[in-house]
C-alpha cells in the first residue's frame, strides 16, 4: 500500500506519516504543490492525503490537474479551513473525503483505510443496461452520455439491479443487502432511494412492478 | 443651573420676557399719568384763560369776576377743583376752596404758565398751574392760581397699572408657552438624533442619516465617524480572533500527537488530561470561528441571493461522502427555481451544519425540503431518535456559548442557530413524521427588510 502525504507544516507531514507506516503503509511526503503534483502524477498510490494551503501550486488546483489527467487514486483532503464551502470546493474538485484540523489520528487512519478498502474492491469494469452505464471502478454512472452524480448507497442500489438479470427485486431484499440482514429492513428509506434516483437519471430507468419489487427498464425481461 | 437643555430654556425665556414685560409695565404707568398729567394741566390751563377773559379789577385793587367757570367741581367745598385769583389787596377764590388758600407763588413775575405739585388745601396733594397777569397799563399784577388734587389721578394710575399688570400677565403666560413651543420645535432634531443613535447602538451597521439641520449635521456627522471607526476596530479585532484560531489548529493537532505518543508511552493519564484540554481548545477555536463567521454576516451590506438547489445537493454529496452519510437516503425536495435572501457560502455553512447533523443521527433517511414562503424555508428531518422537547431550547441556546458545547451533539445546531440569526432568519426545532427531528428555517421577505 502506497500513501502520498502533502502538508507543507513538516511536524504534522511527519507525524501523519509515521501514524500511515505504522498502518502498514509506505509513505512519501511532499511539502509543496509542484512536488505533489508530479509525484501523483508519476507515481502510483494507493491514496492521497493532501492539505488544501500548500506553496506553489494550492491543494485544489492539484486534485484537479490529477483528475483532469484521469488519476483515480482516492484523495482525502486535510485542511485547517473547516467551512462547507471549503469542503464543497473539495469534493467538487474530485476528493473522496475531507477532515478539518485539528484531528484525530485515529479518525484520519480509520478513513483512509475505509478509501482504500473502497477503491480496492472496485472491480475494473462497467455494466451497461440501455442508456445506463455503471463503472464499479470508479463508482460513478453515465445516462445517455451524461455524467450522474451518485452516493455510495445508490450506486450500491443501482449495481444491485444491474446484476439481477432483469428479475424484479423487492424493497425487503433491498433493504437486506444495503443495510445488512441484522439491520430491520426499511422499505420508506428504499422508497426515498427511488425518488432520488428518478429524479437524477429520469423517471423511467427504475420500473416498479407492483407486488414484486423494483427492475431496472432495458434489463432482459 | 439645571442639567435640562429644555428646562434651561425655558427658565430663561420666561424670566426674560417677565424683565422685560415689568419694565413695560413700569414705563406704561409712567406715561400714561404722564398723559394724565398734561391732561389735566391742560384742563386747568383752560379754565385759567377763562378765569383771565373774565378778569376784571376794581378801582380798589381788588380782582373781581364778570362770570366764574362752570363746571361744577368749582362750587362744592373740598371737591379738589380750585381756582383763585389774588392781587395784593385782595383775593377772590372759587366756592370750593372754602376758607382755604392756595399756596404763595413760586415765582413772583411769571407771566407764563407754570405748573407744580405741592401740598394743598385741605391738606390734598395737588397739581397746581400759575401765573400772573397784567389786566391794565398801569395795574397791579394779577396771580390766577388753578390747583387740581392729584389722588384721583393716583387712583386712575392704580388702575390702570393694575389691568396692565393682569393683562401683563397674561401676555407673559402666552410668550412663555410660545417659548415652550419654540424650545420643543428646536429641541426635536435633538431627539431625532437621540433615536437614530438608539437605533445604532442596536445595530452597528446603522448610519445616522444624512439631511440633518446645519447645527447638527457636525454632531451626526462626528457619529458616523465614530460608528465607523468601532465597526473598523471591531471586525479587526474579530479577524485577529478568527487568524489566531485558525493558526492554533495546527500546533493543536501536533499537541494530540504528542499525546498519541504519551500514550503508546504507557502514560494514559497525562494523555486523557491532554487529550480533555485539546478537545476544550478545539470547541473553543469552533466556538470562535462560528461566531466571527457569524459577526462577518452581521457586517454584511446583505441584499444577497442563494439557489438552493444546487448548493444542497454539492452539500449532500459531501455529506454523502461520510461516515454516517455513506449510509443514508437523502431526499432532497427543493423547487429548481427557489431563492433565498442569504449568501450562498452562508447557506452553506447553515444548511452543511443541519444536514451533517442530520445525518449524524439519521438511521436511514434526512430529508431536505425547500419552499418559496415569504423569503424562503428550508427543512431538514431525519428518522432518528430526535430531541426530547424539553431539551431544544438548551440546545439551540448553546449559540451564545458555542465554546461550551464541546465538539459533536448540538455544536452543528448551535452553529446553524447562530448563522440563521445572523442572516435574520428564525429555526424552530420539531419532530418529524419521520421519526426524528426536524429543523425549520425560515427568512423574512428580503424586500420588507430592504425596506426598513
Amino acid at each position: 500500500m502506497r500513501a502520498l502525504v502533502i502538508e507543507d507544516e513538516a511536524a504534522v507531514a511527519q507525524d501523519v506519516a509515521q501514524a500511515l507506516s505504522a498502518a502498514g503503509f509506505v509513505v512519501d511526503i511532499a511539502t509543496e504543490g509542484e512536488d505533489a503534483w508530479y509525484k501523483g502524477s508519476v507515481e502510483d498510490y494507493d491514496v492521497a492525503v493532501l492539505d488544501l494551503g500548500l506553496p506553489r501550486i494550492d491543494g485544489l488546483s492539484v486534485l484537479k490537474r490529477w483528475r483532469s489527467a484521469q488519476r483515480t487514486f482516492p484523495v482525502l483532503i486535510l485542511s485547517a479551513r473547516n467551512d462547507w464551502t471549503e469542503k464543497v470546493a473539495g469534493i467538487e474538485a474530485g476528493a473522496d473525503d475531507y477532515l478539518g484540523k485539528p484531528f484525530e489520528m485515529g479518525e484520519l487512519i480509520a478513513r483512509i483505510r475505509g478509501l482504500v478498502r473502497r477503491a480496492a474492491g472496485r472491480a475494473s469494469s462497467t455494466i451497461e443496461i440501455g442508456e445506463l452505464v455503471l463503472d464499479t471502478h470508479r463508482m460513478s454512472a453515465t445516462f445517455g452520455g451524461r455524467p450522474i452524480r451518485l452516493s455510495q448507497l445508490e450506486f450500491r442500489f443501482l449495481d444491485y439491479l444491474a446484476h439481477q438479470n432483469g428479475r424484479a427485486v423487492s424493497a425487503g431484499e433491498l433493504a437486506e443487502h444495503l443495510y445488512g440482514a441484522d439491520e430491520p429492513g426499511d422499505s420508506n428509506a428504499i422508497e426515498a432511494l427511488v425518488v432520488r434516483l428518478r429524479r437524477k437519471i429520469g423517471p423511467h430507468v427504475i420500473e416498479t412492478r407492483r407486488g414484486f419489487g423494483y427492475l431496472l427498464a432495458g434489463d432482459g425481461g | 443651573m439645571p442639567r435640562s437643555l429644555r428646562v434651561r430654556l425655558l427658565l430663561g425665556a420666561s424670566v426674560a420676557i417677565f424683565l422685560a414685560l415689568a419694565a413695560a409695565w413700569v414705563a406704561m404707568t409712567l406715561l400714561f399719568e404722564r398723559h394724565i398729567e398734561r391732561r389735566i394741566q391742560a384742563d386747568l390751563i383752560r379754565d385759567g384763560r377763562q378765569l383771565a377773559a373774565a378778569l376784571s379789577v376794581a378801582a380798589d385793587g381788588t380782582p373781581a369776576l364778570e362770570r366764574e367757570p362752570g363746571d361744577s367741581r368749582f362750587f362744592e367745598p373740598a371737591s379738589g377743583l380750585y381756582w383763585q385769583v389774588s392781587t395784593p389787596q385782595g383775593t377772590s377764590s372759587s366756592r370750593s376752596l372754602w376758607d382755604q388758600h392756595l399756596p404763595e407763588p413760586s415765582d413772583a413775575n411769571s407771566l407764563e404758565w407754570k405748573s407744580r405739585v405741592l401740598q394743598g388745601p385741605f391738606n390734598q396733594q395737588v397739581l397746581l398751574v400759575e401765573r400772573f397777569i397784567r389786566p391794565g397799563r398801569a395795574g397791579a399784577d394779577v396771580l390766577i392760581q388753578l390747583a387740581h388734587e392729584q389722588r384721583s389721578l393716583q387712583e386712575a394710575r392704580e388702575e390702570f397699572g393694575e389691568e396692565l399688570a393682569s393683562f401683563l400677565g397674561i401676555l407673559w403666560v402666552i410668550l412663555s408657552a410660545a417659548a415652550w413651543v419654540h424650545v420643543e420645535l428646536g429641541l426635536r432634531p435633538l431627539r431625532r438624533v437621540r433615536d437614530e443613535v438608539e437605533t445604532l447602538k442596536r445595530n452597528p451597521r446603522e448610519r445616522i442619516a444624512a439631511g440633518h439641520v446645519t447645527e447638527i449635521e457636525p454632531l451626526t456627522l462626528a457619529i458616523n465617524e465614530l460608528a465607523d471607526a468601532r465597526e473598523k476596530d471591531l471586525s479587526r479585532a474579530r479577524r485577529r480572533a478568527a487568524d489566531l484560531a485558525h493558526g492554533l489548529k495546527t500546533p493543536l493537532a501536533a499537541l494530540s500527537a504528542q499525546s498519541r505518543r504519551a500514550r503508546e508511552a504507557g502514560a494514559t493519564e497525562a494523555a486523557d488530561g491532554l487529550d480533555q484540554a485539546i478537545a476544550a481548545a478545539r470547541s473553543a477555536i469552533e466556538g470562535e470561528l462560528a461566531r466571527s463567521r457569524a459577526a462577518a454576516i452581521r457586517a454584511a451590506p446583505g441584499g444577497d441571493i442563494a439557489i438552493a438547489l444546487p448548493l444542497i445537493e454539492s452539500l449532500v454529496s459531501v455529506v454523502e461522502k461520510t461516515e454516517f452519510g455513506s449510509k443514508l437516503v437523502f431526499e432532497v425536495d427543493i423547487p429548481e427555481d427557489l431563492q433565498l435572501p442569504v449568501a450562498s457560502e452562508d447557506l452553506l455553512e447553515i444548511m452543511g451544519a443541519l444536514i451533517e447533523n442530520a445525518a449524524r443521527y439519521a438511521r436511514r433517511r434526512v430529508r431536505i425540503t425547500g419552499q418559496a414562503n415569504e423569503g424562503g424555508v428550508m427543512l431538514v428531518e431525519d428518522d432518528g431518535p430526535g430531541i426530547e422537547s424539553e431539551k431544544i431550547t438548551e440546545v439551540l441556546t448553546r449559540g451564545g456559548r458555542l465554546d461550551e458545547a464541546g465538539p459533536g451533539h448540538g455544536l452543528g445546531l448551535a452553529i446553524a442557530s447562530d448563522l440563521v440569526d445572523a442572516t435574520r432568519g428564525a429555526i424552530t426545532l420539531l419532530r418529524s413524521e419521520l421519526g426524528g427531528l426536524k429543523v425549520t428555517v425560515a427568512w423574512p421577505a428580503p424586500n420588507l427588510t430592504a425596506r426598513r
